[in-house]
This record gives C-alpha cells, structure tokens and sequence, in this order.
C-alpha cells in the first residue's frame, strides 16, 4: 500500500518524518502500539499519532535513559513500545539501558532515531551520530535497519510489527524522489539497485543514492557497478553478500558512520572468515567531524558519489 | 479463616527470618555474595510476596498480577529466597546459586519465573517499573507495580528522571521502596555522596512519602496494606534498615556489601538466625 503523501511535501530528512507517519499506520493496525517520545514530537512528525492515540502516547521529556526504561516496562505488560529519540542521545547516552533492559531482556521495542550521522551538520559534534551503528550491531537480539529514503523508513518501519525482538531504525537519509528501491521492502534481504559484474557497491542509509549515482557515472565508461542497498546491517544479508564476493572483482562500502564497526565492519567480518575479497570503504574515518552543512561534510570526508566511484576505479586499477 | 493481626506479624516474622536463612543457604552454595543488602531486604520482601502483593506462583505470567522489581539487583539472593519459598521456583535452587548456565547468578534474570526484569545495574529498576505502571493504566489492568531501590543507588541520575516522570504522569499504582541501610560498597553512603534528606527529596519530586523501620513487620505490614498513600501520586516508602540484618558479624558493615561465604561463616550466621 502506498504511505500517506503528507511527509512527502515535507522538505528535510523525510525518514524521520515516514516514521512518524508509519506510527500512524501502525496505530490503526496494531491496538497495542504504544508511542515514548523523549522531546520529538515534531522531530519524527507524530503530532498526528498523537491526536488520534493520545491515550497511546508517553512524553518522557529530554531523559532518554528514562525513555528506554520506561519502554522496556512497557512492554512487558504486552505493549508494543516505539521510542522516538534523537540518534547520538538514545544510543551513547542510554545504551546501558538498551543493553540492559531491551537487548538482553529481549524486549520488543522499537527505538526511531532520528538525526543520524551528520545530518545535523551544523549543530556540532556532540550531535552528529557516527557510532551508533557499530554500538548497536554489537548487542545480541537487536534488528539495526537503516532504511536509504523515505519510502523504505515507512515500509520498514510497518515490518517492525512481524520482529519478535529490539529494533533499531537508524533514520537520516534521502530527501529527493523518487524511490530508490523498485522491490518491495524485505526484512534482512539486500535490495538490488543496479546490475553489474565488475564491481560491488554495498551501502545504507544516505549514501545509497549516491552509489547509484557513482554506478551510473562509472557505467559511461563501461564499468559495471553492482549496488546493494543493505538497509537491514543486522541480521546481514549473508548470502547476498557472498554472491557478490563471487561473482565480482572487489566490493566497495558505502556508509554515513564511522569506518569502525558500521556495515563496512560488518561485511569485512564476513569476509574475512567466509571469502576474503578485495574492499574499499568508504566512511567517515577516525575523527570527529567538523561544523557545517551536511553535504559539504560528506564532501570533506569522502562520503560523495565521486569518492565512491573513485574507490572503484582504484579498487579495479591496482586490486 | 481470618488470620488474626498478630499472627499475621508472627508469621510474617518468620517468613523474614526463613528468607535470611535462605540467603546465607544460596551465598555458600555461590561462594560469595551480597549478604549485606540482601538481609536487610528480607522484612519488606516477606511483607511484599506473603500478606501484600497478589501473585500466583504456579502462574507466573498471569497478567493481573501485582509487579516486583528489584532494582537492587545484588540482592538477588534474597528475591531467589522468596520466590522458593513462595514457590515460584524449586527450593533446591538455593544450593545451586553461580552454577554454570544457571539462571540463578549474583542478579536476578528475566529467565527465572516470578523476576520480572533483568537488574543489577543500578538506576534501571524504576524507570522500567515506572513503564509498567504506565502499561497498566493504558490497558485499564488494576495490578499495582513494586520497585526497591538501594540508598547507593540514588546516586544514579536515572531514578530521578524516572521519579520525575512517575509523579508527572500521577502514577498511584507504582510505589517506590528505598532500602535505606546507609551503607554501599565503599563504605557509609553519608561518606561517599549524601543523599539525604530522602523524604523530603521525594516530595520535592511530587511523590507521597512514609518512613518506616524496614525491620519493625507492624509497621512494614501497615505501609504496605495502607498504599496507595495518596490516589493521585506515586507512592515512596523510606524503610530505615541495617545493612546484615540478624547476623552480628555482618550487621552494618560494608565489608558485608559482598563477602565470601564458606561453611564456616554459613554455620555461625546460621546459629544467629535460629530457627523460622
């Protein structure tokens, strides 16, 4: 079915915004959804949600510890908890109670990060979320989704409903239509963005266009690009990913994180034990990031369609 | 049969003293362990799980039942003593504490029946209460939620943004217990960071507050029998307690927080406690 256009019309970061619209749906098809807000009302756009289920809704204020804790009480008296947060706060800040009363009690909360990565560029360091990907992925029981645009945050978001488990939904990613995906969403399945067998781009999140756009840059000059949007980074896309070590020359990562423990790490693992193969990731490497607007962040880094395709060119070039 | 006030109290009394006995019984099967905190709980828990809160050991999950969480998870030794001699689970798991792949190690685990929430890190226990509270009043379900929080461990910024919370959102079916025994791990809490006045902290926060003395099973029988103490806040009841309670050697002590417990130790904490 096809979202609700509202958070179409919208003009930033709509990920965060088909969350808050999924709620909506989620709402109506589950009696048990409940909504935990720490101070992100219109921060995921759930002023809608919560003008219909008011008496499904928790504000918790700016206390993300006590947001998660409360979630995780939640549900266990059989509510189904989706926690609307900011990304650097509701991982760094409370991850021992993500840990703690979600991950390993193996609670089913859903956590809506919004202001992943830089997309809070100029707010600073202290809000840019860079690590919440290889903190999360390192916590048994816990889905990490990170849905490429708006579309896929809603239709991941209403595939929550069938995970008997914590999810984390990393939100900050596209704003242009169209969709980038033709399939439709599938729970730990890459989506296959391009054709190719010279080389593998895989990516989530933001920088998934951008490896479309770096496919189709290298096709004019008769590379092929395969490109995978890997929007479930846990579980992984095991066999997806073991095809293309196959069938292809090298893969190439593509990701708004730090390069330590996001889904670059995650795919190197599996290579390294199951097919080594030749990589190049692209990331943001060890530093914290300057002030500025997003795209020139990305840019300064090397999170840009032009890195990505020139990390495959090098990858062809010298292996 | 109505079973009169003071046999009530009496056998209260003795459900207290079989839980202590308990607690040494699991600590030297473990080894070690956290006999200070865990005796100096073993009043109100006899209070909570024989006379107050509405549970049914042979069915753990039913869904009306009254909630308990224990915050200060390193009691865990005493909570596994009530909930045997409740009968949640087997007795014969109190000599069979720290075993390899048991359930049953220094903090309690959602995996035994009748633990309602994995806790031992500090500063979770009332947030989580506090969501179940909330879970029951948006599904109309009448249970009352129980949370014990050690003294130690208000240090931890969490209790207050959950205590902050839990009186905004008027929540009288959650009730917070402070084990107030003054002594942490390092030593007497008024030494490490004051928390006090604790009362009047809490209702600074918009909680109703009592005092008790955690040991006095009159008085810990009427606070309990008398929550909610307001119908529209949480309640908090400070329980004065001493760290060890029953046993001279470990009374008041935080060499007591978590010490090894050998046979020896076992026998002569035991002689103190005499019989049920």
């Amino acid at each position: 079915m096809n979202a609700p256009n509202d958070w179409r019309a919208r003009a930033a970061n709509q990920t965060r915004l088909a969350y808050g619209q999924a709620l909506l749906e989620l709402g109506a098809r589950e009696s048990r959804t409940v909504v935990v807000s720490a101070d992100t009302q219109d921060l995921l756009g759930i002023r809608p949600y919560i003008e219909r289920y008011r008496h499904r809704f928790v504000e918790m204020g700016i206390a993300e510890q006590n947001a998660i804790g409360a979630a995780s009480g939640l549900a266990t008296t059989g509510l189904r908890p989706y926690v609307c947060a900011y990304a650097p706060f509701i991982t760094a800040r409370s991850m021992e109670q993500v840990r703690n009363d979600v991950a390993y009690a193996n609670q089913r909360v859903v956590i809506g990060a919004a202001a992943s990565g830089i997309s809070l560029g100029v707010a600073g360091g202290t809000h840019h979320a860079l690590e919440d990907l290889a903190l999360m992925r390192s916590l048994p029981n816990m889905t990490v989704i990170v849905p490429a645009d708006a579309e896929e945050a809603y239709a991941a978001t209403l595939a929550t409903l069938d995970i008997d488990g914590p999810v984390y939904m990393r939100l900050g990613g596209r704003v242009e239509e169209p969709p980038l995906n033709s399939e439709p969403f599938r729970l730990g399945r890459a989506a296959q963005l391009r054709a190719g067998n010279d080389l593998t781009v895989i990516a989530c999140g933001a920088l998934v266009e951008m490896s479309v756009r770096a496919s189709d840059e290298l096709r004019k000059d008769g590379i092929h690009v395969r490109v995978l949007n890997m929007h479930t980074i846990k579980p992984l896309d095991r066999d997806t990913i073991l095809a293309a070590a196959a069938e292809t020359r090298g893969i190439v990562t593509a990701e708004e994180h730090h390069l330590t423990g996001g889904l670059g790490g995650a795919v190197a693992e599996l290579l390294a034990v199951e097919h080594p193969t030749r990589m190049r990731m692209i990331g943001m490497p060890d530093e914290f990031a300057v002030v500025g607007p997003t795209t020139k962040i990305r840019a300064k880094y090397g999170m840009s369609a032009e890195a990505i395709a020139n990390a495959c060119r090098s990858l062809l070039n010298h292996g | 049969m109505t079973e009169s006030r003071g046999a009530l109290i009496k056998r209260l009394e003795g459900q207290a003293r079989q839980i202590r006995r308990n607690v040494w019984r699991a600590l030297r099967a473990g080894g070690s362990g956290h006999a200070g905190g865990s005796c100096s709980a073993a009043d109100i828990l006899a209070a909570l799980y024989f006379h107050r809160m509405r549970v049914r050991p042979k069915e753990p999950e039913w869904p009306d039942r009254d909630r308990f969480v224990l915050s200060k998870g390193h009691a865990n030794a005493a909570l596994g003593a009530v909930l045997a001699q409740a009968g949640f689970i087997d007795d014969s798991v109190l000599d069979r504490f720290y075993g390899y792949e048991s359930p049953f190690g220094m903090h309690p685990d959602i995996k035994v029946a009748g633990v309602e929430m994995c806790t031992g890190a500090l500063g979770h226990g009332l947030a989580i209460a506090m969501g179940m509270a909330l879970g029951a009043r948006m599904q109309a379900q009448d249970f009352h939620t129980f949370v014990m929080i050690g003294d130690g461990e208000l240090h931890e910024g969490s209790n207050w943004e959950a205590a902050l919370a839990a009186s905004h959102y008027k929540l009288a079916n959650l009730t917070a217990i402070i084990d107030y025994n003054k002594i942490a791990q390092s030593g007497p809490i008024s030494e490490l960071i004051e928390v006090g006045p604790l009362a009047d902290k809490w209702r600074a926060f918009g909680w109703e507050v009592r005092e008790i003395d955690g040991h006095d099973m009159v008085q810990v029988a009427d606070a309990l029998g008398a929550l909610p103490f307001n119908n529209a806040r949480p309640s908090a009841l400070i329980a004065h307690t001493i760290k060890g309670k029953g046993v001279s050697f470990a009374e008041n002590t935080y060499v007591w927080h978590s010490n090894n417990v050998t046979d020896e130790i076992y026998a002569k904490a035991l002689a103190e406690l005499g019989e049920p």
